[in-house]
């Protein structure tokens, strides 16, 4: 710990210690993933990579099908304030039946906020062409719809023009530490709701 | 005779509620290529001080075709004078065919949970029912009766004049987080 114990914190800290597990995608033989991290104005990191790229793997020759990237996480975040909280996006890359590189999938998810061991299963999809003609000439030429920038997936804005596909899922688990965030008042589990004085009403 | 409670006597700040998380995706609906339409709704004691209350997802349209997936982001800040009025998320459900027309699948709210954590709900939807004629026509054409006051989908005032069938779920994750609620005495 870099101070010892600060009667009147200003900031809180969040830590993820993880790994993007493996990947279930039916369709494709060869993938990659890149990962990053998308936080509000307030949040700052002050620890571990916000971004990278994992290794190349292949689909398991077994019934489970699986990609398995076993692919480290590491970042911590201080923070005022709650809003904008980070978000984890995932897209996943591989080589199409022509061998160019194209995009498979991008999903997002929360940080999980309670501390504590978490795993998720995070929904991949991939944009698509609004006509036909475009499906077929982006296929030939494998220039498929990817987004400018991956974040996109993380805001909620702008995201009602686009089209997507659903396929394939990410499994993620981290192990969550805070410090701080009760000092600072914030409750996040039902048990830190304590020290009930008596109410009154009105 | 009414009773509101209001938080009084704790006067150094105002009690704050974090609703954080994703609209994660809708199933059993009868197609799934879909987008939502949501909002939330609160009491006039609440005071949205960051981030969007309403929006609308991208269209999906499902490999896997059980499914739609949006993982749209919500990410509210509130800060209230009073617990009346607790927020409400309410949604509206479309399909969007391959030829790029709308039609609405169904209407639904859920309430934004009062104990902090991280909560996995699943949203019903319904439908409203026209007369037999329109629904010949829905047959054929496709389409649906829409609310004129889309209010009605969080208030039960006007309910009983409504005539609806059931729809699929939207599955939501909600995280919710507290601020200075056990000084005013709140339980939850």
């Amino acid at each position: 710990m870099s101070s010892g114990i600060n009667p009147n914190p200003s900031v809180f800290l969040l830590m993820l210690n993880g790994q993007i597990e493996s990947g279930e995608f039916p369709d494709f033989d060869e993938l990659y993933c890149k990962f990053s991290f998308h936080h509000g104005q307030d949040w700052v990191v002050t620890s571990g990579l916000e971004e990278g790229i994992s290794q190349i793997t292949r689909r398991s020759r077994d019934e489970r099908e699986l990609f398995v990237w076993n692919f480290p996480l590491d970042v911590t975040y201080k923070s005022t304030n709650p809003h904008g909280w980070p978000q984890l996006v995932v897209s996943c890359y591989g080589p199409d039946s022509f061998g160019r590189d194209v995009v498979h999938g991008y999903g997002s998810m929360h940080i999980p906020m309670v501390p504590g061991k978490h795993r998720v299963k995070v929904a991949m999809f991939v944009p698509v062409s609004t006509s036909k003609l475009q499906q077929i000439t982006s296929w030939l030429l494998g220039r498929r719809p990817e987004f400018v920038d991956p974040k996109v997936v993380a805001q909620g804005e702008g995201r009602e023009v686009t089209r997507v596909r659903s396929q394939g899922h990410v499994t993620v688990t981290c192990n969550i530490v805070t410090r701080d965030l009760k000092k600072l008042g914030y409750d996040l589990q039902p048990s830190d709701v304590t020290n009930i004085p008596v109410a009154t009403m009105t | 005779m009414k009773m509101s409670v209001k938080f009084v006597g704790f006067t150094g700040k105002m009690a704050e509620v974090h609703v954080i998380g994703q609209l994660v995706g809708a199933s059993e609906f009868p197609s799934h290529s879909l987008f939502c339409k949501w909002g939330l709704h609160a009491g006039g004691a609440w005071k949205l001080i960051a981030g969007l209350k309403g929006g609308q997802t991208h269209v999906d349209n499902p490999e896997n075709e059980e499914h739609a997936y949006w993982s749209h982001p919500i990410d509210v800040h509130y800060a209230t004078k009073g617990l009346q009025g607790w927020p409400r998320l309410h949604l509206q459900v479309w399909h969007q065919d391959m030829h790029g027309r709308n039609e609405l699948y169904g209407y639904g709210f859920v309430h934004v949970p009062s104990s902090p954590g991280c909560h996995d709900i699943e949203c019903v939807t319904w439908k409203p029912n026209g007369t037999f004629q329109e629904e010949m026509m829905q047959q054929f054409v496709g389409g649906c009766p829409q609310l004129k006051n889309p209010d009605l989908v969080y208030a039960g005032a006007d309910r009983y004049k409504l005539h609806t069938t059931a729809m699929g779920k939207v599955q939501i994750r909600l995280n919710v987080i507290l601020r200075n609620f056990d000084k005013y005495g709140v339980e939850c």
